[in-house]
Order: C-alpha cells, then sequence, then structure tokens
C-alpha cells in the first residue's frame, strides 16, 4: 500500500561547496557555490526556482540572500533555527506547498562555517546556554555543554542495557573510514583507521573518543525538490520522494531526564506507512552520524536489527559496501564532514541516481534507500527515496 | 569558596523553589498533584500530562540514589572545570523518587571505579555566599 505522498514529487539536483576547516569565506559565498552545482545538476536555471528554504543556527545566511545573489525574485522563502533532521523537515514542507500549488520548484540548502566560525558546543557564554537550554540551571554547573556529553549520557546508558561495547562503535567508525578511502572528496581520504588505532585513542568525552565524533567543517549543501511531472524535464534521472516522517519530537528529552527513548523511536512507524515498505527492503542508507552511537541506536529504532544486536550488525560488516545495509557510503558525517545533515542526504541521492555506476563506490542495484535526521534524542525525522 | 569559577545555577520563575532549598541544604521537587509524576526539571506545568496542579515536595537532606549512566570528561567545555579533569557527569536516579534522574558531578570517585547502579548520596556543596549545589559521592 503506497502512502498519499508516495512519489509525488521528487529531488532533481544536488551539489555542494568547497569542504574545508578555514573556508576563508562567508556562508552566503558557500551557499550560492552549492546553489549553483546543484542547478547545473539539475539542469535547471535560477530563475526556475520559486522557493528558497534553509536552516541554522544563528551562523549562516539567509534564502533571501541566497536568492538575491542568484538574481532571482522568489515567491516564498523560510529559515528556520535547526540542526540535525532539519533537511527531512524542510523537504516534508516543500512536498506539503508543492502539493497545494504554492509553488513549483524549492531549493533548500546549509551553509555553515563550522569549522573555522562557531562550532557546535563551543564559544557559547555558560549563562546564555543555561537560559538556553530546557533545564539548564540543572546541566551546566556540572560541567556538560557539549553534544558529546549529552549524546554521551543516552550511549553509557544503552551500551549498559545492551552490551554495545566500544568496539562495536569502532566498527561504525571503522566502515565509514572505510567509505572514505574511495570518496577522494572526503575531508579524512586517505586516513584510513584500524580497529588497535581506534581503541588506542584516548577519549574526549567517554563513551566517545575523536573517530566517534564528526568533522566539522565548513561547508554548504543544496537540494532541489520538484513535482514528479516536472521532474521528467530535469537533467537528472530523479529521485522520487516515497515516505516522510517530517519531525518527531520527544517530549521533555531535556538530554537526561529519560535517557531509554529517542524520538527515532517514534519515527519508524510513520515513515514505513507512508512509503509502503518495511526495513527490509532498504537497500542504502544514509544515517544521521554525529556520533558513531547515535548510528547504532537509530539502526535500532528503525528496525534495521533488533535491540542488542546492532552491534554486531556492524560488527560484520553490514554498513560497508557490499554489506546488507551500505550506510554513510561518503564516509558520512564522520570521516566526510558534517554538515548538520544534509551532505549524506546528497550521498543517498547520488547512490540512487547509479551516479558512481562502474566503480567500486556504486551500491550495486540500489532501488530504496533510508535518509534520517537526529536533532538529538529528543528530534528525530526520515525520508525514503526511490530511483 | 570566593574562587568558585564555575557556572552558578540561575534561579528563574519556574526553578526558584528548587535553588532555594538547595541553598538551605534541602532538596525540594515539584509534583504534579493530577497524575503523580514528579514534574522534575520544574516547569510551568506537568510535562507528563500538562496539568497546572502542582506542588513542592520536600525530601530533605538525606537523598540516596544509583548512577543511572554516566560520562567521563576529559575536556573542559565551560569555564572552570580545568582543574577537575577527569570529571565524571552521571545522571542520579533518586531513590525516594524513581522517576528523577538528576545530572550531577560524582566527587570523590576514581574514574575506573564508576558504574552504572553504583549507590550515591548527596552532599552539598557550598559555591557562593548563600548558593548551594547539590553533588554526589560514593555511598559506603
Amino acid at each position: 500500500m503506497m502512502g498519499t505522498i508516495t512519489d509525488r514529487c521528487a529531488i532533481v539536483g544536488v551539489g555542494e561547496s568547497e569542504r574545508s576547516r578555514n573556508s576563508g569565506t562567508t556562508p552566503l559565498h558557500m551557499a550560492l557555490d552549492a546553489a549553483r552545482a546543484a542547478l547545473t545538476d539539475a539542469g535547471l536555471e535560477a530563475k526556475d526556482i520559486d522557493g528558497f528554504m534553509s536552516y541554522n543556527e544563528n551562523d549562516s545566511c539567509t534564502s533571501h540572500e541566497l536568492a538575491t545573489y542568484l538574481g532571482v525574485r522568489p515567491k516564498y522563502v523560510k529559515d528556520i533555527h535547526g540542526g540535525g533532521a532539519s533537511t527531512e523537515m524542510l523537504v516534508a514542507d516543500a512536498v506539503g506547498l508543492i502539493e497545494m500549488g504554492e509553488m513549483n520548484t524549492v531549493m533548500i540548502f546549509r551553509s555553515m562555517n563550522g569549522s573555522s566560525g562557531q562550532q557546535v558546543g563551543r564559544g557559547y557564554d555558560s549563562d546564555m546556554l543555561q537560559t538556553a537550554l530546557s533545564g539548564g540551571s540543572y546541566i551546566i554547573p556540572y560541567g556538560s555543554a557539549s553534544p558529546s556529553q549529552w549524546f554521551g549520557m543516552f550511549a553509557t546508558r544503552h551500551m549498559y542495557e545492551t552490551g554495545i561495547t566500544k568496539e562495536h562503535l569502532g566498527h561504525v567508525c571503522l566502515s565509514f573510514y572505510e567509505h572514505a578511502q574511495k570518496n577522494p572528496r572526503a575531508f579524512l581520504h586517505g586516513k584510513p583507521l584500524t580497529m588497535e588505532k581506534y581503541l588506542e585513542t584516548p577519549d574526549i568525552s567517554y563513551p566517545f573518543n575523536i573517530h566517534d565524533s564528526c568533522v566539522e567543517l565548513d561547508e554548504a549543501n543544496a537540494i532541489i525538490v520538484t513535482a514528479s511531472d516536472r521532474a521528467a524535464d530535469c537533467r537528472q534521472r530523479p529521485v522520487y520522494i516515497m515516505g516522510l516522517e517530517s519531525r518527531q519530537c520527544h517530549p521533555h528529552a531535556h538530554y537526561w531526564e529519560d535517557t531509554s527513548q529517542v524520538a527515532a523511536d517514534y519515527v519508524a512507524d510513520g515513515l514505513y506507512q507512508s512509503a509502503g515498505v518495511k526495513p527490509e527492503d532498504i537497500d542504502v542508507a544514509a544515517i544521521y552520524d554525529c556520533f558513531s552511537w547515535v548510528v547504532l541506536r537509530q539502526l535500532e529504532a528503525y528496525g534495521f536489527a533488533p535491540r542488542g544486536e546492532v552491534g554486531d550488525f556492524a560488527a560484520e560488516g553490514n554498513l560497508k559496501i557490499g554489506g546488507k545495509l551500505p550506510t554513510n557510503t561518503a564516509g558520512g558525517m564522520l570521516s566526510e564532514g558534517y554538515t548538520h545533515g544534509m551532505n549524506n542526504a546528497l550521498e543517498l541521492v547520488r547512490q540512487l541516481r547509479h551516479d558512481y555506476k562502474g566503480t567500486e563506490r556504486q551500491v550495486k542495484d540500489c532501488e530504496l534507500g533510508i535518509c534520517t535526521g537526529w536533532a538529538g534524542p529528543d528530534i528525530a525525522g526520515a525520508l525514503i527515496l526511490r530511483n | 569558596m570566593m574562587d568558585y569559577q564555575k557556572p552558578i545555577p540561575l534561579k528563574t520563575q519556574d526553578n526558584k523553589p528548587f535553588w532555594d532549598a538547595a541553598d538551605q541544604h534541602e532538596m525540594a521537587l515539584q509534583k504534579c498533584n493530577s497524575c503523580g509524576h514528579y514534574a522534575h526539571p520544574p516547569g510551568p506545568s506537568c510535562a507528563k500530562c500538562g496539568s497546572q496542579d502542582l506542588t513542592w515536595e520536600q525530601l530533605g537532606s538525606d537523598v540516596k540514589a544509583s548512577v543511572y549512566s554516566y560520562i567521563i570528561s576529559y575536556r573542559p567545555f565551560l569555564p572552570g572545570f580545568q582543574d577537575d579533569l577527569p570529571l565524571i557527569i552521571a545522571q542520579a536516579e533518586l531513590e525516594k523518587a524513581p522517576g528523577v534522574k538528576m545530572m550531577c558531578n560524582i566527587l570523590d570517585c576514581k574514574t575506573e571505579d564508576v558504574y552504572v547502579g553504583m549507590p550515591v548520596k548527596m552532599i552539598w556543596q557550598d559555591i557562593a555566599k548563600d548558593r548551594a549545589l547539590p553533588q554526589w559521592v560514593p555511598a559506603m
């Protein structure tokens, strides 16, 4: 049974800027590079885009600025405050607006100087953090101010309950680093990782060391969404949106009140129902990977391995190209680069278009893919895409 | 005490009764009269059921808990923590209020000794004039 939005819209173009530790330029310049690359990819002109959407953490340019410097007057712009899972939310918003006839073609982008500019979890005033975070006065005075510490609290408990080990986390890293070695554009291309090296690397926040954490970089990504009947006129093979769950919120997940549940646990049912497929139908995955453990917890939530077996699922090589669920095949945010989830979505689109056909990077015969977003234990969303 | 460089809990409209009690070395928790759950962190209404019928319950100063989860921080992400590394940041699950887990530090404990389920007891750390922070140490 197909859902009501199945195949009505498609992703017709993707693009990115240069990826670096220090861009030497502004998020607006990088966003323009990514936007022009996506337009070229789609075979569209800027004037064909009538909606622009973006997300940021007060660290980017606006959709209005991007449209202005592409020389177009869009009907609609939207900028939301958000990190992970915002790509999925904005794709859902675009589909809704296209479906109601408000818009024809929407560009969604994320641009950030995530390395040279403002980094997540660093450089904030501690009193501001106490106010900004829900329940902040119970967190900040104890020295907990980094996502590695917040998510680590969930990880330690989950590892205790399910028997996941440090080696299991290492297998997630090893799988993605292996993919990065096939991707010349990955930031950690040329820097392979062994289990021995992984295990001897000191922790930053136990249970995480530097390899368990995403590579914060300067980069912009862009995606173009349009109605399926218009997609046929584009240059690329369309990647259809089969199903989605835009943004599930887990109440009161103050990173510590209830560490047994995460928002992703509530996404799977609606997601698979809207696409009319099951986890076993999925050929390739883009799983939000700000930290290695976050991947394992989501594999459990989205039904790819039973609780208690996700660690072994990764250890058996199933996340690698050739495994049961090739995941983050460009290296993921752990080794390609971190743009709050969007670079993984770009890679999934390219895999489903079979852009890498004839190379060792191509997941063979892949038809169906999942892209998940995780803003934290409290917010998640996901897309199912097909070629 | 006057050299305390770490963040001091900010009192807000919603959490003031908790921190006022803490300054007196007492623990007070917000409780929902409608569904019976503790509402921690305290808020304008119950996050479990939305009820505005909330009261404050005194738990006194002899509070026991067990470690529900923890991380060990080897880097300071906030001012004032440099000399405390490696620092154990944990969730203490209260014995008297099992639904409530409080983020905390486990003091006087080697990092290799902390484990999930470890019994801990609350102590009061005086951090500024008239201000105190609940902290936790291994229960003997």
